[in-house]
């Protein structure tokens, strides 16, 4: 089965986006923050999540922190960054880091799970 | 000085004449004496000299004392052609001393009225051009003081609304997504509810499109509207954008329709952006006219340009509010905004984008007879290939 770690700082936003992850036959990990995003992935293993969808902003470690920290440990798993930045040039998109793309709020579900759909078929 | 000799001249003159006058009565006096004396039988060989000798006398003062006025007369003359000369020079003096403090005033004035709030003048000279100067400079400083603090209002306004339409998508996301999740059950639902769902959804919507139009204007007014031209077909775009907007149309029986010259050029644009001002056209068109209207988007090159024509045979624009279409917040006549569910920011918008963009956009409209939007936008330089977008791709919400 096809995992997805979904993380947000807001428990509304988790529950949405579980919601509609599970709906559409994935399983579904969340966490509250980055810190516990690199506190649960870990890169070397093989059966860890098979996409990362992370906020952008988040207390304690940002999504953004906690995706460099794991690319920089050779994690390769691909990645979604949720920003409420309407475009990703505007504050916290850095070009240095590998992310397979923005998603923007509010969120657009049919784009969205398109996305995750084509991004876990090239995983598996 | 030689005014003081005059004065001293008169004076002098004045005692001489008053010496004169009292010699002139001594010399009657002693003739009248020796006259007395003849009269008085004593005709006398000395009173007949003395009587001759006062005559020859008073003949002698009276030649020396005219003398003595036209030389007074000559010195005060030349005293006062002297004076009036100093006062003259005193006066040129005084205005070289004033004008150069005075056109260095006016030539700070004319800096400051320019927007250079910095400008102050160098206070000396005369004790009245100082102080002129340094009320100029009080009141330049005082100036100076009150724009920086505009300009940082002005920056807190815009990074205030940068911030509120950040903090406004979490939850507007919440709402949008959970009533999205209730439409997908919408068959264990009433028809009242699914209308109830399907109006907070369309009011989703409006919130979006608000918070985008306001967040585009904040980053407009802060100059950190960014746009990413590459060079781009606009046939395509255009045919895509009166494809979408065509179920709109319709609905209203309207009729949409592109005309898109066949050798049009590359232009330089971000094809996102270009989409979202003919949105915003087509979409007031089809918004402000009547049941079966037409519509039609036109493109066609102009010498270095691509004009773009938005057309529409609806009621027009009257001229007091054609003056005023692009600014912010202003609408249509209100009787027609009811049905209308625009922002009142878009043509604002789309005027700061095509701007963006080394373009123009302007209106031609007469009532009764419908409006014509106009974008004209440069070519992009000659030997430009059609590039593909670059950098992550973002996962967004439809067309704006």
């Amino acid at each position: 089965m096809t995992t997805v770690l979904v993380a947000d700082d807001s428990e509304t936003i988790l529950l949405l986006m579980r919601t509609r992850l599970e709906l559409a036959g994935y399983e579904v990990e969340t966490a509250a923050d980055g810190q516990e995003v690199t506190e649960r992935v870990d890169p070397d293993s093989t059966d860890g999540p098979d996409l990362l969808l992370l906020d952008a902003m988040m207390p304690r470690k940002s999504g953004i922190d906690a995706l460099r920290e794991l690319r920089a440990a050779g994690l390769e798993t691909p990645a979604l960054i949720v920003s409420a930045h309407q475009d990703p040039s505007d504050a916290d998109a850095p070009t240095d880091l590998e992310i397979s793309g923005y998603v923007t709020k509010p969120i657009d579900f049919d784009l969205l799970l398109g996305a995750v759909a084509e991004l876990t078929a090239k995983a598996a | 000085m030689l005014t003081a000799a005059a004065v001293i001249g008169v004076g002098h003159f004045i005692s001489q004449r008053q010496d004169y006058e009292t010699s002139i009565e001594r010399s009657y006096q002693a003739e009248m004496a020796a006259r007395v004396q003849i009269a008085q039988g004593d005709d006398s060989k000395a009173a007949r000299r003395t009587i001759a000798a006062e005559e020859a006398r008073r003949a002698e003062l009276r030649d020396s004392i005219s003398d003595d006025t036209r030389n007074t007369a000559i010195l005060v003359g030349i005293g006062l052609i002297a004076g009036l000369i100093g006062a003259l020079l005193l006066f040129a003096g005084l205005i070289t001393a004033m004008r150069r403090p005075l056109e260095a005033l006016v030539d700070a004035a004319g800096r400051l009225a320019a927007g250079d709030r910095s400008t102050r003048v160098e206070v000396g000279g005369l004790s009245e051009t100082a102080t002129l100067g340094k009320a100029f400079n009080d009141m330049a400083a005082e100036l100076e003081l009150e724009a920086s603090e505009r300009d940082q209002l002005d920056r807190m306004k815009d990074e205030f609304v940068l911030t509120a339409s950040h903090e406004l998508r979490s939850p507007l996301t919440s709402v949008q997504g959970f009533a999205e999740l209730l439409m997908m059950e919408r068959d264990s639902l009433t028809q009242r509810q699914v209308e109830t769902v399907e109006i907070i959804l369309d009011n989703c919507r409006h919130l979006v499109r608000l918070l985008n139009d306001l967040l585009d204007l904040a980053r407009s007014d802060a100059g950190r509207l960014a746009i990413r031209p590459r060079p781009t077909r606009l046939g395509p775009l255009i045919e895509d954008v009166v494809r979408t907007l065509r179920a709109q149309t319709e609905a209203s029986e309207q009729t949409l329709t592109e005309k898109i010259d066949a050798n049009l050029p590359l232009v330089e644009v971000e094809p996102d952006r270009i989409r979202q001002i003919l949105v915003n056209l087509v979409t007031n068109a089809h918004e402000y006219s009547p049941k079966r209207a037409s519509i039609e988007v036109t493109a066609r090159v102009t010498d270095a340009e691509v004009e773009i024509d938005v057309i529409d045979d609806g009621p027009g624009i009257p001229p007091a509010q054609m003056e005023h279409i692009f600014e912010r917040f202003v609408r249509g006549d209100a009787g027609l905004t009811q049905r209308v569910g625009g922002t009142g920011l878009g043509l604002a918008i789309s005027k700061s984008l095509v701007e963006l963009h080394g373009g123009t956009i302007s209106v031609d409209s007469e009532v009764g007879r419908g409006s014509t939007f106009k974008v004209l936008l440069p070519v992009a330089p000659p030997g430009a290939v059609e590039a593909p977008p670059s950098g992550p791709r973002a996962i967004a919400e439809g067309p704006r």
